[in-house]
């Protein structure tokens, strides 16, 4: 009876057999956390000094030289005036409205974050560009990055580093790292191989060709990525905020709890503000280091 | 010797091209091979030797490997066997850092498709190999500027590759290429991509640099009359082997093969042949002043007309009855005086500037060098022999070219 | 003892008369509420499988959730049980309702209470035995010293937006936390809190925080809890501690939350030897936390939970119910 039991039901594991799995693959994470959780502490330390020195300064210096100075990196990046203007008025709306501090860590963290993506991201992208086979085994490696939901990927890196924001760090940069990844091994492959070949024939070496043609002429697709990037990171601050990092996350998430529809949209609105800041400056500056592109002749 | 020297290439496209390398070494075809293993076999043993200062045009239909001969003379394609001497040096022996001073140094390649970085101007552009060879930044702005001005795009420094039409974008190619002074220039079908106009106004200003500079080219080409316009010598390359090497006249009027044959057929020889390869010596040298010894000079020869000699010095043709009036009018003249030097020919005009020249007069012309020296004559009978001598014989074979295979 | 006496009695009687059939059928259909959390989801369970296999009742667990569950066994007498209700949460219109005889308190379940508090870690409080009270802990922030600012230590308080961060913050200003140099971290949520718990567990780090009892964190990472060294104010609680406007709060401690087994009057009437048993059936916190740390560990179910209860705690189970029964009950495991 129960030998053609297997073609009406799956013939799944037996529960013992997936209850010792789990154990087992539970265990051995708990003993690589008990072993080179401390170490990996330490590794982080530096990244999680920077980050707090980051944030103090934002938050210790001055509201209007603050503005000051992202109005005019703001301006630095997409020379328009009008974009200039939406941007400080976005950070006094923001101020007004009682969001100031929280902001302010919240574009902390982004920035870091971002940091990351491209010093982390921008190489991992050359690799694959260069070695076919680094791109078979890293882009598997995004796509889970992307689609595993970041629930699950929260819970060990709260066991292994705690709450704060290293750990919030983390689970945004493998949440928002793949575009720039992705990009940046496209943008590099869809370089004109003409291009690359008269860079060859001069002698180029690596190193000229990858700084001197292969990433500016990526760069456009580069951009793009980092784009996407911050926006995926800012769209992340909520979740992180459930591992207790600062920010306009928690209130949110204070909100969602209990229901406070005011406090929601206050917070919701005002990272979208950032968002739109953000992007709308990061992609002004992608089109003004791409000025060769848009003549025609 | 030889700038290059090309010796028993073979390139196989394929994972394991050492199998197949020696099957076609063993002498099996092209197709039979990639049917076997899924190989092509892109090179098939070829040896060519390039002159310094010369310009070597290979010449090939698209397939025929053209394109990847050039890429072996700087290494951007490694061969599968064979050797690539430059200036007595084996490439191949080469390592990175080696190659990429050779490189940098010793010649430098131009595009059919320009290859020109698109987020630099002109003038970067055409400093690139400057910077790569480590020159100071001012000096080889300077030295751009110059090689702009000669290619004829002064005014357009700062304007980037997009703005600029293909011509001129070529131009910056070109300029760009001569900018880090190389020894030798590689050209891989430079001016297919332009329409046929500048293409011609191209391949004349390259003509008129090369005469100032002697470089050492080689010009990649699907077009025979490019080919034979511009090329000293010239490969041709079928199905990765050479059918012929030759000079343009070698090719075009004793064709190797039924291939070469059905290639030249249809090229304006006219346009394409010089004098001096349908010049003969002079049938009839006179070196007499007197008219008497110049009468029976002719009257002992099968022609009614000499070429009239004061040493090695010419002095014009004359015809028998010219002679005779001559003795019944007056004696004493010279032959010398009588001779008529008014219709000669340069040796390297085309035919068919000459060609008005030569069917005007009644005797073969006599040819010229550019300092006026006497070379030989050329006959309309011989003229026209070689302008038609394709289409007295029709030839079935060469309609259709077949493979030269084994 | 008496009670015990009396039940074995009360089985040799039924055993002697025979009539087990009869009281089966009288049992009948019974519905359990099966709240959505899991220390009442394994108690629903042990019931299931005691008044089936040894009652003959037919049993049918309801999803259920406090306020849903406790109004529909006012109004409607739906479900019969509610194993392990939270009865602060209605607790005027659950008395009012056992005043009108519409419902009836069974045993207090979880006998130690619900309980909320501040707690450290067992290898903490043992290696550190002059930890007691609230106060000693706060003394020491070199040891619960901050990862973010070392200068600091770090007192891990309830999650963004629950009710405990109201009590927490106040009761954390009360003890003057901040002044005697802690900051208080907002976990973001449940799992951000279990994860800081865990992870100064597996690598045995010193941990002070808010948490609560019955859990299955505290099953599997035993914690101490400490000591307010002052009774519950109940109206300090209500006006101040409780509230987000506290000026000025004072020292306080929670409250224990009371947790009822709850029977519709149909039910008791219907079954008086499975009314016997729930007036008896309860369990320590210890006892609680130790099953749903299983069920944790396992990923199990509250089922399975039940099972390993039974299995594990026979010495505890046996004097709910008349050895007759517990034997059919064992028979059946």
């Amino acid at each position: 009876m129960a030998d053609s039991n297997w073609l009406i039901e799956f013939p799944a594991l037996s529960r013992d057999t997936l209850r010792l799995l789990q154990r087992s693959i539970d265990e051995t994470f708990r003993e690589f956390s008990r072993s080179y959780g401390q170490a990996l502490e330490d590794f982080f330390e530096p990244l999680l000094w920077f980050m707090i020195w980051f944030e103090r300064l934002l938050l210790n210096a001055p509201w209007w030289l603050v503005i000051a100075v992202i109005a005019s990196c703001a301006y630095l990046a997409s020379r328009n005036w009008k974009m200039t203007i939406g941007v400080i008025a976005a950070f006094l709306a923001i101020g007004i409205f009682g969001m100031w501090e929280d902001t302010m860590r919240t574009v902390s963290i982004i920035t870091v974050c971002t940091l990351l993506a491209i010093v982390i991201g921008i190489p991992i992208g050359v690799m694959m560009a260069r070695y076919d086979r680094a791109q078979a085994t890293i882009t598997p490696v995004l796509d889970v990055m992307q689609t595993m939901p970041s629930f699950v990927y929260l819970i060990p890196v709260v066991m292994l580093l705690g709450i704060g924001r290293v750990p919030g760090v983390i689970a945004v940069i493998i949440y928002a790292i793949p575009p720039v990844i992705r990009l940046t091994n496209l943008g590099i492959r869809l370089v004109d191989k003409d291009v690359l070949e008269a860079a060859n024939a001069f002698g180029a070496d690596f190193k000229q060709r990858l700084f001197g043609v292969q990433i500016p002429l990526a760069m456009p697709n580069i951009m793009a990525g980092v784009n996407q990037t911050i926006m995926m990171s800012l769209a992340m601050v909520v979740i992180a905020s459930m591992i207790g990092v600062k920010g306009l996350g928690q209130p949110v998430l204070k909100a969602i709890t209990n229901q406070y529809f005011s406090m929601g949209l206050f917070n919701g609105l005002a990272i979208v503000a950032i968002a739109i800041v953000f992007d709308r400056v990061s992609q002004a500056y992608g089109h003004r280091i791409q000025k060769h592109r848009q003549v025609g002749h | 010797m030889a700038k290059i020297e090309i010796e028993n290439v073979y390139k196989i496209f394929g994972d394991n091209p050492e199998a197949a390398l020696a099957r076609a070494m063993a002498g099996e075809g092209k197709d039979e091979i990639h049917s076997d293993t899924g190989h092509t076999v892109g090179l098939h043993d070829i040896t060519l030797s390039m002159e310094e200062s010369k310009t070597f045009v290979v010449m090939g239909l698209s397939g025929s490997g053209k394109s990847t001969l050039i890429r072996h003379i700087n290494r951007l394609i490694e061969p599968t066997a064979g050797r690539i001497v430059v200036d007595g040096v084996d490439v191949l022996t080469l390592n990175d850092a080696d190659l990429r001073q050779f490189r940098r140094t010793k010649m430098a390649m131009v595009f059919q498709r320009f290859g020109l970085f698109p987020h630099r101007t002109v003038i970067h552009n055409v400093a690139y190999g400057l910077e790569m060879q480590g020159v100071e930044k001012r000096h080889r702005q300077d030295k751009a500027a110059e090689w702009i001005e000669t290619v004829g795009l002064a005014g357009y420094e700062n304007s980037y590759p997009s703005q600029l039409s293909g011509g001129m974008q070529q131009r910056v190619g070109l300029a760009r290429a001569l900018c880090g002074d190389p020894e030798v220039l590689l050209m891989d079908e430079a001016f297919s991509a332009l329409d046929p106009l500048i293409r011609s106004g191209m391949q004349d200003q390259l003509i008129e640099l090369q005469e100032k500079l002697h470089k050492t080219i080689v010009f990649i080409t699907h077009d025979l009359d490019e080919a034979l316009k511009l090329g000293d010598k010239i490969a041709i390359l079928k199905d990765g082997r050479l059918s012929q090497v030759g000079k343009p006249e070698e090719i075009l009027l004793e064709p190797a093969d039924d291939y070469v044959a059905a290639f030249v057929r249809d090229v304006n020889r006219a346009r394409v042949l010089t004098v001096d390869v349908v010049m003969r010596p002079p049938s009839l040298r006179l070196t007499t002043e007197n008219i008497d010894a110049a009468l029976r000079e002719m009257q002992g020869h099968r022609d009614d007309f000499g070429y009239v000699f004061d040493g090695d010095d010419f002095r014009g043709v004359i015809t028998e009855r010219h002679l005779r009036r001559a003795a019944t009018t007056n004696g004493n003249s010279s032959v010398y005086d009588l001779a008529d030097d008014s219709q000669t020919v340069t040796a390297d005009s085309v035919l068919e500037e000459a060609l008005p020249t030569i069917l005007q007069s009644d005797t073969p012309v006599a040819v010229v060098n550019n300092d006026g020296e006497f070379r030989g004559v050329v006959s309309k009978r011989e003229l026209i022999r070689v302008l038609t001598e394709h289409r007295e014989e029709p030839d079935e074979a060469a309609q259709e070219p077949k493979r030269t295979g084994p | 003892m008496r009670m015990s006496i009396t039940a074995m009695a009360g089985a040799a009687v039924l055993a002697l008369a025979n009539i087990q059939p009869a009281a089966a059928a009288d049992c009948g259909r019974v519905t359990i509420a099966d709240m959505n959390w899991a220390s009442a989801e394994f108690a629903a369970y042990i019931d299931k499988i005691i008044l089936e296999t040894g009652y003959g009742c037919e049993v049918e667990l309801v999803p259920g959730d406090t306020m849903p569950t406790s109004t529909s066994m006012m109004e409607k007498s739906e479900p019969d049980i509610a194993p392990e209700l939270w009865i602060n949460a209605a607790r005027t219109a659950l008395d009012r309702a056992v005043a009108e005889g519409r419902l009836i308190y069974a045993a207090e379940i979880l006998k130690d209470g619900g309980v909320e508090g501040w707690w450290i870690p067992e290898y903490l409080a043992a290696e550190h035995p002059e930890i007691k009270t609230v106060e000693d802990a706060l003394k020491r922030k070199d040891l619960f010293k901050n990862p973010e600012d070392p200068d600091r230590g770090a007192f891990y308080g309830c999650p963004a937006g629950w009710n405990c961060q109201l009590t927490t913050a106040n009761l954390f200003r009360a003890y003057k936390g901040e002044e005697m140099g802690f900051e208080l971290i907002d976990p973001g949520s449940a799992a951000g809190l279990d994860g800081s718990i865990s992870k100064a567990y597996e690598r045995k780090q010193p941990w002070i925080g808010y948490y609560w009892a019955p859990t299955w964190i505290l099953g599997k990472y035993p914690m101490v809890k400490l000591d307010f060294a002052v009774p519950h104010d109940k109206e300090h609680w209500n006006s101040c501690t409780a509230l987000a406007e506290c000026d000025n709060p004072k020292m306080n401690s929670w409250p224990k939350s009371e947790v009822y087994t709850v029977v519709t009057p149909r039910f008791a009437k219907s079954s008086p030897e499975g009314m016997a048993y729930l007036k008896k059936r309860g369990w320590s916190n210890k006892v609680a936390n130790e099953v749903l740390a299983y069920m944790s560990d396992n990923q199990y179910t509250g089922e399975d939970g039940a099972r390993y209860f039974l299995e594990k705690y026979p010495e505890l189970w046996k004097n709910w119910v008349s050895a007759d029964v517990a034997a059919k009950v064992k028979k059946a495991l």
